[in-house]
């Protein structure tokens, strides 16, 4: 459950003060599929951050799963990131010296998992995105589409509740783009929370909301 | 994180970038090793003098003629100089109890001729004592016998590049010599001991004391050699000796006792100061691997800013990340320094293996030394780097500034 209210995120870019979100008020429920469309700098990628918890808001409250983050410092903040969110980037972000597997295994690696239920837990999400046979590649080995289906991976291994996509299918051709798609709907239809940040209106419409954003408001 | 988890992660950054993890591991090596090896060299020298200074005998004391330091007063009306020392002076010390043995010095240089063949060496007369106060030991033959020294039979004991120049190979034991104008037969042959303390052992003829005051035509004693009873009677016996010398010399002071315990101190301390003061220096080498290893990780935090935003995004707390740079500093100050005390180990092993007149030795607390500095310059160096990556903002890291 994600309920924002009032939600401002300025910036100062130089002299002038730049209003990235204005005033958002957003209720999402358990299991929602929305997508967060605009051209650019409308406020959709600022929007992700500050539902990822990686940028605090200026004014407004933000409550994720009934926790009011707003007040919360640092560590708890990265905690919530840990147990209840999974990211997945237009650029993969995968480190380049660490295989697949290891990859995948970096949230849990964080999170103090000991190694034996942390393995099988990875190998899981790995053949849950039928990356089973790449597990050793490291993400030079793997193609556009492999490699963001190992993001995926990661950002599920947690078990997370809500993923945040900024745009998924930005780097990938068409059909890898449909795999990955593909995959994160499959995730949604399990109970995932999912919103997806895309200029693309096709992957747009797949979305049973779509949250059009202009100037930093919500339309 | 685990503790295991963040140890095998920098272990596994720090191999991902060979090269520069080599270089800054060879720099950290060479500042431990030059720690280790010169304060080795040190220690090294510090050994070898007291060695020295041990193998003058042991309780020593030494009474030269004169004071070394004055005393209030008015100067003396009459003109005054200290008085020698005489074998008299030397006799009388016996009556103290805490005396073991005597060994009186008169020292001087004279040709000593065998044959046709004629060499200028060190004479030095004394007692059949000066053997035990000394710690000599003979090649062949004996040393000078005991008995009155005031009546001692004219034999000399010679040392061996002596013997060479006189006799060749020939067996110098029984043969007559002529030292000044006075004859003397050849009784014992030293043992080579090398330079001890300046007087070479090999070159110089050891004669009756009194032979050597009549053939210098000189009653002063150089010096007393004296041994007391033990270590504990060094201060009792330096305290009769003065006793006895004031007595004889009409109540003035004028002799110095010298401690070969005071002694060794004084070049133990020197020394010792010596091999810290060579140890600091070669500890700046390691500073400045310090400041590498600094350069090393400042570069890799700045390289992988991404990588950090990414961590941050998946939920690493500011000291996951602190934890993981510094570990990435501190693993390769630790390996440096183990590469380091290894390469010094194998170094001082070499140099003693190949170098027998002189032994380089490790002081226990160098290897400790050296790491702690190390690993201490690799905790300050690494802190900074760390601190910056593990506050960058998350967002601004992942778009990679």
């Amino acid at each position: 459950m994600i309920e924002l209210t009032g939600i401002e995120r300025r910036f100062q870019v130089g002299d002038t003060e730049v209003r990235a979100l204005r005033q958002i008020d957003l209720t999402l429920a358990d299991g929602d599929y929305a997508a967060v469309m605009g051209p650019s700098g409308s406020g959709k990628s600022t929007l992700l951050n500050i539902l990822g918890l990686l940028d605090r808001p200026n004014a407004g409250r933000y409550r994720l799963d009934g926790v009011e983050t707003t007040t919360l410092d640092e560590e708890a903040r990265a905690r919530l990131r840990r147990e209840r969110i999974g990211f997945v980037f237009q650029a993969f972000h995968l480190v380049p010296r660490l295989t697949a597997f290891e990859n995948v295994e970096l949230p849990l690696v964080l999170a103090g998992m000991a190694p034996r239920p942390r393995r099988e837990r990875v190998r899981q999400s790995l053949a849950a995105m039928g990356l089973t046979a790449r597990a050793g590649h490291r993400p030079d080995q793997l193609s556009g589409g492999q490699r963001q289906r190992v993001a995926i991976a990661r950002a599920t291994v947690t078990e997370p509740g809500l993923i945040l996509a900024d745009e998924p299918t930005g780097n990938l051709d068409r059909a890898a783009g449909e795999d990955v798609v593909a995959a994160l709907e499959a995730l949604n239809n399990k109970g995932l929370t999912l919103i997806v940040v895309t200029h693309d209106p096709a992957l747009g419409e797949r979305a049973r909301r779509r949250i059009q954003m202009d100037d930093g408001a919500i339309l | 994180m685990r503790i295991e988890d963040t140890l095998s992660s920098a272990a596994h950054t720090l191999t991902a970038h060979a090269t520069r993890s080599w270089l800054t591991l060879l720099a950290v090596a060479l500042g431990s090793a030059a720690v280790v090896l010169l304060s080795s060299l040190g220690e090294g020298a510090r050994r070898y003098v007291l060695d020295e200074f041990t193998q003058l005998g042991t309780h020593l004391l030494i009474v030269i003629p004169g004071r070394n330091e004055t005393t209030g007063g008015p100067p003396p009306l009459l003109g005054e100089t200290p008085r020698d020392l005489t074998l008299q002076d030397a006799l009388a010390l016996l009556r103290s109890p805490h005396i073991a043995r005597i060994a009186p010095v008169a020292v001087g240089e004279a040709p000593v001729s065998a044959g046709s063949r004629s060499r200028e060496v060190t004479i030095l007369g004394s007692t059949s004592d000066y053997r035990a106060v000394r710690n000599l030991a003979l090649a062949a033959g004996r040393f000078l016998p005991p008995g009155d020294p005031e009546r001692a039979p004219p034999y000399a004991v010679i040392g061996q590049t002596l013997a060479e120049e006189l006799f060749g190979s020939a067996n110098p034991i029984g043969a007559r010599i002529r030292i000044g104008d006075r004859r003397f037969r050849v009784i014992g042959l030293l043992e080579a001991s090398g330079v001890s303390l300046g007087s070479n052992l090999a070159d110089l003829a050891l004669i009756p004391v009194s032979a050597a005051q009549a053939l210098f035509d000189n009653p002063a004693l150089f010096r007393i050699l004296v041994q007391a009873r033990g270590r504990s009677a060094l201060d009792a016996a330096q305290d009769d000796i003065l006793a006895i010398i004031r007595a004889r010399h009409d109540g003035e002071d004028d002799v110095t006792v010298i401690t070969q315990d005071a002694l060794l101190g004084t070049f133990d301390r020197i020394l010792g100061a010596l091999t810290l003061a060579v140890a600091g220096i070669a500890a700046i080498s390691l500073a400045v691997a310090g400041v590498l290893i600094m350069n090393v990780m400042l570069v890799s935090v700045s390289q992988r800013t991404a990588e950090v935003g990414l961590l941050k995004a998946l939920g690493a707390r500011e000291h996951d990340i602190l934890g993981l740079f510094l570990s990435e500093a501190l693993l390769l100050a630790a390996a440096g320094t183990a590469a380091g005390i290894s390469l010094a180990y194998l170094g001082v092993a070499l140099f003693n293996s190949q170098v027998a007149a002189f032994a380089l030795a490790v002081p226990p607390w160098a290897p400790l030394a050296a790491a702690t500095v190390s690993l201490g310059t690799g905790l300050i160096f690494g802190l900074l780097p760390a601190l910056r990556a593990a506050r960058l903002d998350p967002v601004a890291a992942l778009a990679g500034h």
